[in-house]
């Protein structure tokens, strides 16, 4: 659409320069809204990640038939599950486990022999997703010698829910404040547009295309967004090397943050993208509202 | 090069600015428009450089039927007029010469052809020590040339002049209409809309008389001065 993009940069920058209220007030806007969504993102995936470290406690317990063969399976099992960690329980030491479990009312469990219980083979597998478990579960169940295979079935479940409306939520209100700020913004850039109506006649009369006309406008528009972009990710970090080391004080005895627990390099990125997006359409509804009219 | 036939153009709630107009300018031509104030001069011109449509009747320009120009097609046709304007239409913060490159400009030109292009069109109105400065620094003859300068700047087919000398004294006035026949005589088709009848006594040339809204006359300029 345009032959020179350097052309078009340079009239991007003029203009700006020229009206340096409206960049700002631009800018400002876009700033601001992208902010909101990064920290919106970034309690998102906090969340995420905390509950897929506390998921990290989910083991499958594989249930051996009566008279199979424990270190047999056991290795088995660590066949279908390379790279997790793999622990063969007698059923001894499974009847110890549960009644140290158990505390005081261990006692309860003196009397019973250490056939009451089958010999087993756990499976730790932090961050798995339901999906995931359900193929794991049920490949592990038609190995030979398994009985059952108990995969915390509603522990997961409930997180896999949770983390999926949190998604979906955060989704949608990351994409409602995106194209609110976008409307809020065009119409800013709408007086910018005004204020140009009579260079965009005289181009229009001297034979520019609508291509041409809007080119600056558009770039205007992605350059602000960036702009905003770089300066809300800028903050975030910031925001992230104050606080992060108090939070982690504050939470430590509770449940010590997983390793990088920290923003992502993809909410930067997304950020500016963002912005690049929000200052395009802003400055296309804008600019193109008019040359429909003219 | 522009053929009206029967061509009417109404605006709501008014009696037509053109009314009925059947009229043909052939290439290379040097046509003034006239007629009283209202008369439909300016009207007609932006009929033709296709800021509005006809209401009823049929315009081809360099052939084509205007009713049948898409809006995508129309910066492509403006591309072959150039436009003069009363009040020169010049960009306040852009420099002479930047003004006089806005054509040239639009059409993606190479920058270091623009510049040589620019300066000679400077040099030819004789305002090449001119190029830095910005219009309102320079009388209302001196912008008036800068506006004929880019309206010749893409060499035009057509060039299109609304009263182009009414805000000029006399000598500005011969300065400029000096310049729209120099680009007449290289070939470039010419209409001027003017009111101003001492214009038409000076020059010998095709007269179209509006009045309004109707074409009232057609003839040389010596016949019209005669019966005026
Ligand atoms: N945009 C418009 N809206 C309504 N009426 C208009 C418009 N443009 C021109 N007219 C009317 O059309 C008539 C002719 O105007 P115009 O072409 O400007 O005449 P001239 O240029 O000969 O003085 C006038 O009565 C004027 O009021
Ligand atoms: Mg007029």
């Amino acid at each position: 659409m345009m032959r020179r993009p350097v052309e078009a940069f340079r009239r991007a920058f003029t203009a700006m320069a020229r009206s340096p209220y409206l960049t700002l007030t631009g800018t400002a806007t876009i700033y601001v809204a992208l902010l909101s969504m990064g920290l919106v993102a970034a309690a998102l995936g906090a969340g995420e990640r905390l509950l897929h470290a506390w998921a990290g406690e989910v083991k499958l317990s594989v249930y051996l038939a009566p008279g199979a063969d424990l270190a047999q399976t056991g290795s088995a099992v660590a066949a279908l599950a390379p790279g997790r960690s793999v622990e063969s329980i007698p059923s001894a030491e499974g009847l110890r486990r549960l009644a140290q479990g158990l505390g005081e009312e261990g006692r309860l469990l003196d009397g019973v022999g250490p056939d009451a219980i089958p010999d087993c083979v756990e499976v730790a597998v932090p961050g798995i997703g339901l999906d995931q478990a359900r193929a794991l579960s049920s490949q592990l169940r038609s190995l030979p010698g398994v009985a059952d295979v108990d995969y915390g079935t509603a522990w997961l479940e409930r997180l896999d829910t949770i983390l999926r409306r949190a998604r979906a939520a955060g989704l949608a209100l990351l994409v409602g404040l995106g194209l609110a700020t976008a409307v809020l913004v065009s119409n800013t850039l709408r007086l910018a547009v005004y204020a140009r109506r009579e260079e965009i006649e005289i181009m229009k009369l001297v034979g520019a295309t609508n291509a041409f006309v809007a080119a600056p406008f558009l770039l205007e528009g992605a350059l602000q967004g960036v702009l905003s972009g770089g300066l809300a990710a800028g903050t975030l970090l910031a925001l992230q090397a104050a606080l992060l080391p108090r939070l982690t004080a504050l939470l430590g005895p509770l449940a010590a943050l997983p390793p990088g627990a920290g923003l992502a390099l993809a909410l930067p990125l997304g950020l500016v993208a963002g912005g690049a997006a929000i200052g395009l359409l802003a400055s296309g509804l804008s600019i193109l509202r008019f040359l429909r009219r003219a | 090069m522009i053929q009206l036939f029967h061509v009417t153009k109404e605006y709501p709630g008014e009696p037509p600015a053109l009314s009925d107009v059947t009229l043909q300018v052939g290439k290379g031509e040097f046509v003034f428009l006239t007629g009283p104030s209202g008369a439909g001069k300016s009207t007609l011109l932006r009929l033709t450089f296709c800021a509005e449509a006809p209401s009823s009747g049929q315009l081809l320009l360099f052939g084509r039927n205007v009713a049948r120009i898409s809006p995508r097609e129309i910066p492509w046709v403006r591309r072959h007029i150039g436009v003069v304007f009363q009040d020169f239409k010049l960009l306040p913060e852009r420099t002479i010469g930047e003004n006089v490159a806005l054509p040239l400009e639009v059409r993606s030109l190479p920058r270091r052809e623009i510049r040589r292009k620019v300066q000679g069109l400077l040099r030819s109105v004789g305002l090449e020590h001119r190029a830095d400065k910005f219009p309102p620094s320079l009388s209302g003859g001196e912008q008036q040339r800068v506006a004929v300068a880019r309206a010749l700047a893409a060499d035009p087919a057509l060039l299109l002049a609304d009263e182009p000398t009414g805000n000029l004294d006399t000598e500005r006035t011969l300065e400029v209409m000096e310049l729209l026949a120099a680009a007449n005589a290289r070939g470039t088709t010419v209409i001027i809309a003017t009111h101003d009848r001492s214009l038409l006594q000076r020059y010998t040339r095709r007269v179209v008389a509006l009045e309004r809204g109707r074409l009232v006359s057609d003839g040389d300029s010596i016949r019209q001065a005669g019966g005026l």
